[in-house]
């Protein structure tokens, strides 16, 4: 019995770690590449003369820094608006009875659905019309599109979880609203507003169509920077792996400092009860 | 500490009429209970006193003062919600001292500890205190829910079913205590309630809901011996009220009421009262009441009883409750635990027409009781003793 549980975890075991290697490999081999030269990029595999080339060439010598933070400035405050004016928005879904609240919320989520690139080209002319073409605000705005439908359902699904007498019973508590909202009510939802912001945050971050149409030079975000390090006659794929390695650490560093609420926050909100 | 009144106050979700001219007055210090079937609007008037709803028409007043404009935390309610609503988050000791931490009602450190413990102590959930809601049981949910009323000292404690959860003995425990804190407390307690015995062993007075509407207001005497119709009768009292056809006959200058069988017939006490009212009552088809504590049966034949069949027989606790069938009516009617009865054996009934409530047969109304003088006599001490 016990040694058949012990195959058993063994198995168990394995696989995961099997699937763990299959995940993390293509992370492993961009990190790997990044620090090869462009001479040993092919003709290598794991035993070769590390250098931080690749680094130097991207870090110091493009304006790598600058798109770095135009991405940061797009993204955060793109996901700050999105919970600022998303999360009243989904406690108005979830709560109030008003005309056409379904369709209203239907609306929201199909935002999603249009593939970008077909929806990028009108844009493009109109952001070109009113002046909103390669500025923050235009791409923030547009990033809207993205990040908002998220979390509203997301935090919507959590709304309706806590019963409507939870709030009544802060007021008769002698809460006012606003207090029943920021002390009862967001403690419950923070779990699903951690992780929808992250998942924001990382759509946003990734976007690649958005910037590459509607912004040129003043505002580049690091997607679309990256395709700089395909050059006329070579591809440097070192300074690619580079680019997108450092690009991959903000979402890395967000997700390991949430954690403890992301893993609480994928579950909680989804069984009643 | 306040006398609360309702005026007109009608409240509608859509098409739906929850709550149709209710007025109601809740005198100061009373214990006030709202008793009625599920749906019937309990918990609506409930939340219009507490200022969670709206209601489209009418009034609210506390002490003469009209409420409806001031929202629900500086309306000082204190109320406990059907289904707990404790705060999930947040430890039993915490969510007990909400109110006290709230900015309306806040009280320091040493006195929020102080009450937490001294209401945690009577609701015994003192050995809880660090748990989270989501570490009790039901009955525990409720204690605290309970809990975090009783820490305040409010205008009017609402109290939504509060403890219907809870297992027989603690039930019985925590109506005692819940009496005796509002007799200590002088506090104004608003009551709601499907339990017939929480109403009657609770209510200074009590009001049946039905629909939307207040069917009756009174004493638990009042709503128990005059029951203002029929759906009141048999909402009161466990086991429910016996209702048989009857029709009024007079024969000789004698006046008989012909119930269940053709030519059965029973003689109407004279100077009573009854005759007069049932002749003025404009039928002569009525609907009787006969409680079943009230309603008499042998085993043996005897002549002037009707004869039936024992159809069931039931053990609820300390009596039991044995149902006869004659003809196709059912009698419910007392009977000591120990009996020793088989089914479809024959059982002969009596009939207190003595004990007996009479309802106007179409309107269902209340007409008049058979031992109305000795009732009268009833009401009248009790109302003369006042509303404690």
């Amino acid at each position: 019995m016990r040694r058949k549980r012990m195959i058993n975890n063994a198995v168990k075991n394995g696989l995961l770690a099997l699937y763990a290697i299959f995940a993390l490999f293509p992370l492993f081999w961009m990190v790997l590449i990044s620090f090869k030269s462009d001479a040993q990029m092919f003709n290598t595999t794991f035993f070769f003369d590390p250098t931080l080339e690749n680094y130097e060439a991207v870090l110091l010598r493009t304006d790598y820094f600058k798109y770095f933070f135009d991405s940061v400035i797009v993204s955060v405050i793109a996901v700050l608006i999105s919970v600022l004016a998303g999360v009243p928005a989904a406690y108005a879904l979830a709560r109030y009875d008003f005309k056409k609240k379904e369709d209203l919320a239907f609306t929201i989520l199909s935002f999603r659905f249009a593939p970008e690139i077909l929806v990028v080209l009108p844009l493009f002319m109109i952001y070109q019309k009113i002046g909103l073409y390669d500025t923050y605000f235009g791409l923030i705005w547009v990033y809207q599109l993205i990040t908002m439908p998220l979390l509203i359902w997301v935090i919507r699904g959590y709304f309706e979880d806590i019963s409507v007498e939870i709030e009544h019973a802060a007021m008769v508590d002698g809460y006012t609203w606003w207090q029943v909202f920021l002390k009862r009510l967001l403690p419950l939802i923070k779990p699903g507003l951690v992780s929808a912001s992250l998942l924001a945050f990382i759509f946003a971050w990734n976007n690649f169509t958005f910037p590459l149409m509607l912004s040129g030079t003043k505002v580049e975000t690091i997607t679309v920077a990256s395709l700089k390090y395909i050059a006329s006659d070579t591809v440097h794929y070192g300074q690619m792996a580079v680019a997108a390695t450092v690009s991959a650490l903000p979402a890395v560093i967000f997700a390991l400092l949430i954690q403890k609420h992301l893993v609480r926050g994928l579950s909680f909100g989804a069984v009643k009860g | 500490m306040a006398k609360i009144e309702l005026v007109n106050i009608t409240k509608r979700f859509g098409k739906f009429t929850a709550l149709d001219n209710v007025n109601l007055e809740i005198k100061d210090n009373e214990f006030f209970v709202l008793f009625g079937p599920a749906g019937a609007g309990k918990t609506t008037l409930l939340n219009t006193v507490a200022g969670l709803v709206m209601p489209e028409e009418g009034v609210v007043k506390f002490n003469d003062e009209i409420m409806n404009k001031v929202d629900p935390s500086h309306r000082n309610v204190a109320m406990v919600f059907e289904n707990y609503a404790l705060y999930p988050n947040l430890t039993v000791y915490e969510n007990i001292a909400s109110p006290l931490r709230s900015p309306l009602y806040k009280k320091d450190d040493a006195t929020i500890d102080k009450e937490v413990h001294r209401v945690a102590q009577i609701l015994r959930i003192d050995h809880l205190l660090e748990r989270l809601p989501s570490q009790l049981s039901n009955g525990q949910k409720q204690r605290v829910a309970i809990g975090r009323a009783l820490v305040r000292n409010p205008n009017v404690f609402l109290m939504d079913e509060p403890i219907a959860h809870l297992d027989a003995k603690l039930r019985h425990h925590m109506r005692s205590e819940l009496k005796e804190m509002q007799s200590s407390f002088n506090s104004t307690v608003i009551y709601v309630t499907h339990d017939f015995l929480e109403a009657v062993s609770l209510g200074d007075r009590i009001a049946i809901i039905n629909e939307g509407k207040i069917i009756q207001v009174g004493t638990r005497e009042e709503v128990y011996y005059t029951p203002c119709n029929e759906f009141v009768a048999s909402l009161v009292g466990e086991p429910e009220i016996n209702l048989v056809d009857g029709r009024l006959i007079a024969d000789n200058g004698k006046y008989y009421v012909e119930v269940l069988q053709k030519g059965y017939m029973l003689p109407l006490p004279e100077n009573s009262g009854i005759i007069k009212k049932l002749i003025d009552s404009g039928t002569t088809e009525y609907h009787i009441g006969f409680r079943p504590n009230n309603v008499k049966y042998t085993f043996e034949k005897k002549e002037g009883l009707l004869r039936g069949t024992v159809y069931s027989f039931e053990s609820i606790g300390n009596k039991a409750v044995l149902i006869a069938k004659i003809g196709d009516q059912f009698l419910r009617m007392i009977a000591p635990n120990d009996l020793k009865v088989k089914l479809d054996q024959d059982v002969y009934v009596e009939l207190p027409i003595n004990r007996a409530t009479f309802f106007n047969a179409q309107t269902t109304q209340f007409i008049g009781t058979s031992d109305e003088a000795a009732i009268y006599r009833l009401v009248q001490e009790q109302l003369s003793k006042g509303v404690q």
